[in-house]
């Protein structure tokens, strides 16, 4: 115990002396977090590359829902999914899927707006040409937008006002087909009818007058539905999670300098001749930079919490489930710390471990979802993304911080995250029992 | 804690046919390397660059295993005990192998903690290591502060933490000015005094000639010359030191 624990404490005092590591590990990700949470917050990007994959409901299987359907179809960056696995879409797992981030939206087309906004038409004609109006006429049948609440703010409005421009086209072609139909109906019923020259008899008939307001009242709208999580995601809670994942996984720099310096000066082969075995040599070294990925990701929230809301940002919340947040963050930090490992042994020298490790660790960023949201990605780019160990961190700190998730519902991103770790620290043993036949320790 | 005491062995070192072949060469880098140390004996390993005197150590301190042979420390296995082997065991890299963003101090209490030393033996011996290399004042300041003497005269005081037995010393004093030099070999003269065994690996061989009671010459791989200092100039007359001897038995090529 007492080797682990000097370790433990060496390990520590060697990374509070690395003035330029600690601005790396604490002051990078600070400054990120309030500047992308101060710049998302007020500014919407409008990104026409993006692709979202929309479940389509037709509960109505008729004109309405087929023309909807068709027209979505040909919108470019919409992804329509109108089966799972063969099977028509449920409204609840609709939702469900929407609140679990799979799918950016869920359009329901209710069943019978196709008969509905017919008779509402007609309705309407008939109410113009009689003068009269129903005193509190029923609200119109509406097409429902589900979106995930992450879904960022410029992807929602050009959704919703592409199908509200969608459902006001075909509002006026049905408009347009009821009063044809009104007219000719009037006219049939005149005396003897035309073609032909007009009946001087008909010059002594009233006039058709028609309210003019009738154009504007709605047949059907469409609207975005409230999620099924109680608050929206605010900037300050995706950034806080994107990037802490981030900023812990920069301990791969020191962590992975250590590791080399410790093999050039020598003090490596000290410690191997050392009656303490190297494990637990090792468990003390990680176990220190461990605590540093904790103090690191309590720093951000702090500055969060405290920081941010003096600025005019909403205030942090990190979910109900504390003890799922502190097991995620503990394995996005070993995850991290199997990667230093990792690369301070296959690398050979410092340069090398800093040039790789930080391009490592923002391509895995980028692909991760850290800088772009990945659904706004190209399908390649969003299946590679799914190999990234920072995807698998921010996920499941964004399922625990924002969609308010549980152990259970992070399992997945947690075995991907241990396993990484097993792997890297595997490579790295396997790498180093390598380096050590060779006699180039 | 203190280092447990040894059996009383004839040697506190023993090593028999030690061979080591770094794959893929086919050279082997040290071939039927034997060596025995005993108590208060302090042994020279002499050789031009890439003659095997690293991987000597490296071996004879189970950094490497061996491709054949065995190594005992104080009658201890040290490739089937290893733990109970280092104990004995003291390393001075060739490297100033310390943390240089750590005090003096804290370097020997880091290196001293492993050896299960606690409280206040841990402090009195930090105390008298760092008197023993005669850096009582600059305990606590970083190595990276110091100057290259005090960093190889850092880099012995931690060898000494647990009191070792056995010290292996590779180029100990590479690199520092004569009055650390000094310092050095009188310290590890005094030592040797305590019963200490040392196997010192060096350049210079002047520093050989001062402290070694034995010489052990090795050239690619190979053990060519082993005796007392005396028993060598012996054995070849026409040298008139060491130095003439080393370059007769190793030649006049250059090696890097």
């Amino acid at each position: 115990m007492r080797p682990l624990l000097a370790t433990f404490l060496k390990e520590l005092r060697l990374l509070y002396r690395d003035r330029s590591g600690l601005l790396v590990l604490f002051f990078m990700p600070a400054v990120l977090v309030v500047v992308v949470s101060l710049v998302q917050e007020n500014v919407l990007k409008a990104t026409g590359a993006a692709r979202l994959d929309v479940l389509f409901i037709d509960q109505d299987r008729q004109t309405v829902g087929r023309i909807i359907r068709e027209r979505l179809d040909g919108i470019e960056g919409v992804n329509l999914v109108t089966a799972l696995n063969g099977q028509a879409i449920d409204i609840d797992q609709a939702r469900t899927l929407i609140d679990k981030g799979r799918y950016q939206a869920c359009m329901v087309v209710p069943a019978g707006i196709t008969e509905t906004v017919r008779a509402r038409a007609a309705e309407h004609i008939a109410e113009a040409f009689s003068g009269k109006s129903g005193e509190s006429p029923p609200p119109p049948p509406r097409v429902s937008i589900y979106f995930d609440p992450l879904v960022q703010g410029a992807f929602r409005s050009s959704l919703l006002n592409a199908v509200r421009q969608m459902l006001l086209a075909m509002e006026m072609e049905i408009k347009a087909a009821a009063l044809t139909e009104a007219l000719s109906s009037r006219l049939q019923r005149t005396p003897g009818g035309f073609p032909g020259p007009l009946p001087p008899g008909l010059a002594g008939l009233p006039p058709i007058e028609m309210d003019p307001g009738w154009g504007a009242r709605r047949l059907m709208e469409a609207a975005a539905e409230k999620s099924g999580l109680q608050k929206l995601p605010t900037s300050v809670q995706q950034n806080v999670a994107a990037w802490s994942v981030f900023g812990i996984f920069f301990i791969v720099l020191p962590l992975g300098g250590a590791i080399i310096r410790e093999r050039r000066d020598g003090t490596l082969a000290r410690l191997r001749t050392l009656p303490v075995s190297y494990l637990i040599l090792l468990s003390g070294k990680l176990a220190a930079y461990i605590a540093v990925c904790w103090v690191q990701f309590l720093f951000i929230v702090l500055l969060a919490k405290a920081g941010l809301p003096p600025l005019g940002l909403p205030v942090l919340s990190l979910g109900t489930d504390s003890p799922a947040l502190i097991v995620t963050v503990t394995m996005v930090a070993l995850a991290a710390c199997g990667g230093g490992l990792m690369i301070g042994t296959f690398a050979r020298t410092l340069e090398q471990a800093t040039m790789f490790g930080a391009v490592a660790v923002v391509c895995a960023a980028a692909l991760g979802g850290i800088m772009v949201p990945v659904y706004v990605m190209p399908p390649a780019m969003q299946a590679i993304s799914q190999w990234s160990p920072l995807a698998w961190g921010l996920n499941a700190l964004v399922e625990i911080a924002v969609r308010e998730g549980s152990l259970g519902s992070v399992r997945h991103e947690l075995l991907c995250l241990a396993a990484f770790f097993a792997v890297t620290m595997a490579m790295a043993w396997a790498r180093f029992g390598r380096i050590d036949r060779q006699g180039r320790m | 804690m203190m280092h447990p005491e040894p059996p009383p062995p004839a040697d506190l070192l023993s090593a028999e046919g030690l061979a080591k072949t770094y794959r893929p060469a086919r050279t082997p880098a040290l071939a039927s390397f034997s060596l025995s140390i005993g108590p208060g004996e302090i042994v020279g390993l002499l050789g031009p660059n890439g003659a095997g005197k690293t991987t000597a150590i490296s071996l004879l301190t189970g950094l490497l295993a061996p491709d054949s042979g065995r190594v005992a420390i104080c009658g201890t296995d040290l490739f089937r005990h290893p733990g109970k082997a280092r104990q004995w065991i003291g390393l001075v890299p060739q490297h100033i192998a310390l943390y240089p963003s750590l005090t003096a101090a804290e370097n020997l209490c880091y290196f001293g903690s492993m050896y299960r030393i606690a409280g206040r033996r841990l402090k009195e011996r930090t105390e008298a290591c760092l008197e023993t290399v005669g850096l009582s004042s600059s305990a606590h300041v970083r190595i990276g502060a110091f100057s290259g003497g005090m960093q190889r005269r850092a880099n012995l005081a931690v060898a000494l933490m647990h009191q070792p037995r056995l010290l292996f010393l590779d180029e100990p004093t590479a690199g520092v000015d004569p009055q650390s030099r000094n310092l050095i070999l009188d310290r590890l003269t005094e030592l040797s005094r305590l019963g200490v065994g040392m196997l010192y690996t060096t350049h210079y061989i002047e520093e050989a000639e001062r402290i070694c009671a034995r010489i052990a010459v090795i050239d690619e791989g190979r053990t060519i010359a082993h005796g007392s200092l005396q028993g060598l100039m012996d054995a070849h007359p026409g040298c008139g030191d060491l130095g003439q001897l080393f370059l007769q038995l190793t030649g006049k090529e250059l090696r890097d």
